[in-house]
């Protein structure tokens, strides 16, 4: 286990590593001189030379990515260019609403999703499977944006139960924070539901068509016993997968969302940095949702274990 | 008519008169402001850092200046130029003198005097390369700046310029305080009617009443908070929830229909100095020539455009100024659509069917994107195909802006007064006229009014004349509203928007 871990961390470091190196280079690819966009389209060359002596970004391209990569190394992740605060000061704040976000949202997906999936699964070709099957098409074909349009309308704009956005700190009220992130995880949470349904009754029948089962069920074992301890917990491996790949899609759709119900988060940020060259930022955000992701993964690895024993007794083995 | 009908008209038309009084005296009653409050407005984008001299960004403008910030000079809502920070100013007879008077008892909000000595290191700031500051050029003409007394500041110009009095009120030439000047970005310290309570960084601005402020009676407002909602139907779901008072100025055209039906609400419908225009590119073939201009803005039918892209709200223009402007003349009918005879002036300059090329549109720009889509339409019907490509804003700096790789691009020109761009041959259209460059330094040096009128009138058409750009419209403002805001600003002839006379009827 413990070289497991060993060998897990390192992947990490070496992946966030990598991906430090081509945020960097890519921000500096793409057209659009920061200098530029923070004067704006009339300024004159001299006084563009100047900021960008005040920004560093007259030095050569190494020692950037060094002197940025050194101060990351000590804890600073440097100072924002169009807010001027401190950039890790900016992200902690901003993750104090982006990630409860994807957590709440990955909760309502799998509150609504797995259920519907094990049930359409046991009742296959049944009235109750075409149901979840159609709410799942909808649902695939419905983009983020626009639940979250229909969501403000008829519970912010129409009843009056909720604000049409925004975000009240955890500090002020915790329960008026976490009420106004309700509707726009929802909205994130709905459609991963749609995603994951599928998944899980597809999981379910193939495990469920599997000869163990049929073994199960020979031995007179309760039909509950057979879909619930012998069928779901194993098709439940591609579906933690399949979970922990979202991760990632969901801090990005996070991005749309936020700009929707006007969220004060990550996706927001980035979303303005990247319009004002703000790079020190972009590279901040880029290189925390790498290691957002890197984790999530080696979490999901670890959990498999938890689920199916196999996988624990086959490291143990190694 | 027997007596009993006549008592009963006789009542009717008292009530009639009484009720067209209360009428009348509902609406004296609403000329008088009502003091407290809160403001909740929102704007679309957040402004990167807070400081109007170092950054050239319209969004700074939009809530900083007049609100926090305030220069010698102000445009006000029709757009004349009137004092502001300064009580009053003299001019020497050949004009390049000018000795403004302070208002006594301007405090900067931490409590520090604004003097003369302010103003002469503010504008002495903007001169500075040092500072970086982006608009340096429109200040460039001074030569100095004395401190007579406290209260009285002399500044001296190169030369005469008609623009200095403009630029000085100008969001650039703000008078800023010396002992916090370089934390203005995040702690901005003016003179304004509002002081900054508090930034939540991708959220909200919040400004709270300047009690100290030195015109008495203003502001009507206690608290100012522009809350930053970037979708458009986000910003109507916001409006019609309560969650905020004002769309600034921007709401999306095609949404006032809907909200002009809700009677709890209110649009306004006025100008901004933003002139859009379908720019071209005079250093590629075939925008070279004049004849090939000529047809391009024949064959497009501003109206129809308008009315596509912008659901009917937009001024056409004919030339490069806005009607907020004093010197504006109206030549939108001077060169009327007529695909007719766009096609043989094709053929003349030797393309009879027509030819390809590609529109550049920003990204973040509805009006700029849907008026391409327009365009790209009638231009089909004189043989000439566009490609449309959309292209990030850092690209459109980039490409079009600076390197000026283009054939066509649909911009907005937000600044105000900004005729001058046409004079400067490396500007992005790459339109090089030694007329339209001599006549322009006339009329900035030209001292009578009403012969700079004239001359002012004359490069308008000299520009349409030339086919330098297709000018399209000027961008309409549409600030919406609960129907108790009052005294909300119309048109915008500067960037700004200002909530110093703003109140809320109870």
């Amino acid at each position: 286990m413990l070289a497991f871990l060993c060998k897990r961390i390192f992947i990490l470091i070496a992946t966030l590593f990598l991906v430090s190196g081509v945020i960097f280079l890519v921000l500096r690819v793409i057209p659009g001189d920061p200098a530029q966009i923070i004067l704006g389209i009339q300024a004159t060359p001299e006084t563009l030379q100047t900021l960008r002596h005040k920004l560093g970004l007259d030095l050569p391209l190494i020692v950037q990515y060094g002197n940025w990569l050194g101060g990351i190394l000590r804890g600073d992740f440097g100072q924002s260019i169009q807010y001027d605060v401190p950039i890790a000061s900016l992200i902690l704040s901003r993750m104090q609403v982006t990630l409860p976000l994807a957590v709440l949202s990955i909760f309502f997906a799998v509150i609504f999703s797995i259920p519907l999936g094990v049930y359409a699964a046991t009742r296959r070709n049944q009235v109750g499977d075409y149901g979840v099957m159609l709410f799942s098409q909808v649902g695939l074909a419905i983009p983020q944006f626009w639940a979250g349009i229909l969501l403000i309308l008829f519970f912010a704009v129409h009843l009056q139960w909720f604000a049409a956005g925004g975000f009240k700190s955890w500090g002020e009220s915790p329960l008026l924070a976490l009420k106004s992130l309700l509707l726009p995880a929802l909205s994130l949470g709905l459609i991963r539901a749609a995603v994951l349904a599928r998944l899980t009754r597809s999981c379910m029948l193939e495990t469920l068509g599997e000869d163990y089962i049929r073994t199960a069920r020979a031995k007179g074992l309760a039909e509950r016993v057979v879909v619930y301890k012998h069928g779901f917990r194993n098709a439940l491996i591609p579906v933690i997968t399949i979970l922990g790949l979202q991760m990632g899609e969901l801090l990005a759709g996070a991005i749309i969302i936020e700009n929707v119900f006007h969220l004060p988060g990550l996706g927001r940020l980035v979303f303005l940095a990247i319009g004002q060259r703000d790079l020190p930022v972009v590279q901040g955000v880029g290189l925390l949702i790498a290691f957002i992701i890197v984790v999530v993964n080696f979490l999901v690895d670890i959990s498999y274990g938890a689920v199916d024993p196999r996988i624990r007794a086959g490291e143990e083995g190694a | 008519m027997n007596r009993r009908t006549s008592i009963w008209f006789g009542t009717m038309l008292i009530t009639l008169a009484l009720s067209l009084c209360g009428l009348w005296t509902g609406e004296a009653l609403a000329q008088n402001p009502v003091y407290g409050e809160t403001l909740t407005v929102t704007l679309s984008a957040e402004p990167p850092g807070l400081d109007p001299t170092t950054s050239p960004a319209a969004t700074i403008k939009r809530v900083v200046h007049y609100n926090l910030f305030e220069g010698l000079l102000k445009v006000d809502r029709t757009g004349k130029v009137v004092p502001m920070l300064a009580k009053s100013y003299t001019a020497s007879k050949d004009g390049k003198e000018y000795t403004f008077a302070l208002h006594p008892g301007i405090k900067f909000h931490d409590g520090k005097p604004c003097t003369a000595e302010d103003v002469k290191f503010s504008l002495e700031r903007i001169l500075d390369p040092k500072t970086a500051a982006p608009y340096r050029m429109y200040y460039e003409g001074i030569e100095t700046v004395q401190v007579v007394d406290p209260l009285n500041v002399k500044i001296t110009l190169k030369k005469y310029d008609s623009m200095f009095l403009f630029n000085i009120a100008r969001g650039d030439a703000v008078i800023v305080p010396r002992q916090a000047v370089d934390k203005l970005k995040s702690q901005p310290i003016g003179t304004g009617p509002f002081k900054l309570a508090e930034w939540k960084r991708g959220d909200s601005i919040v400004l709270v009443k300047n009690t100290d402020y030195y015109l008495k009676g203003i502001p009507y407002l206690d608290k100012v908070i522009f809350k930053f909602i970037p979708d458009p139907s986000s910003q109507l779901a916001a409006l019609k929830a309560g969650d905020v008072d004002v769309i600034a100025y921007d709401m999306a055209p095609e949404n006032v229909a809907a909200l002009e039906k809700d009677a709890r609400f209110k649009v306004l419908k006025g100008h901004t100095t933003t002139d859009v225009i379908m720019a071209m590119n005079h250093s590629k073939k075939p925008f070279n020539d004049p004849k090939v201009r000529q047809a391009i803005t024949l064959a497009i039918d501003r109206k129809a455009v308008i009315q596509g892209a912008m659901s009917g709200f937009g001024t056409p223009i004919g030339s490069h100024m806005d009607p907020t402007n004093p010197y504006y003349v109206d030549l939108s009918g001077l060169y009327p659509y007529n695909p007719e005879k766009a096609k043989p002036l094709l053929a003349e300059a030797g393309y009879p069917k027509g030819f390809e090329a590609i529109l550049k549109l920003p990204e973040p720009y509805a009006y700029a994107r849907r008026s391409g889509e327009v365009i790209a339409d009638q231009l089909s019907k004189v043989g000439i195909k566009l490609t449309l490509e959309v292209i990030q804003m850092g690209q459109w700096v980039d490409r079009v802006f600076k390197n000026a790789d283009y054939d066509l691009t649909v911009m907005g020109h937000a600044e105000p007064f900004d005729i001058e761009i046409y004079g400067k041959p490396n500007y992005y259209f790459r339109y090089s006229n030694p007329k339209f460059q001599e006549m322009l330094k006339k009329a900035e040096e030209e001292i009578n009014e009403q012969t700079r009128k004239k001359i002012y009138a004359d490069i308008q058409k000299l520009i349409a004349d030339d086919f330098v750009n297709v000018y399209l419209f000027v961008n309409p403002a549409l600030p919406a509203m609960k129907k108790e805001v009052q005294n909300w600003w119309k048109d915008y002839p500067t960037i700004a928007v200002d909530a110093t006379e703003v109140w809320l009827q109870k």
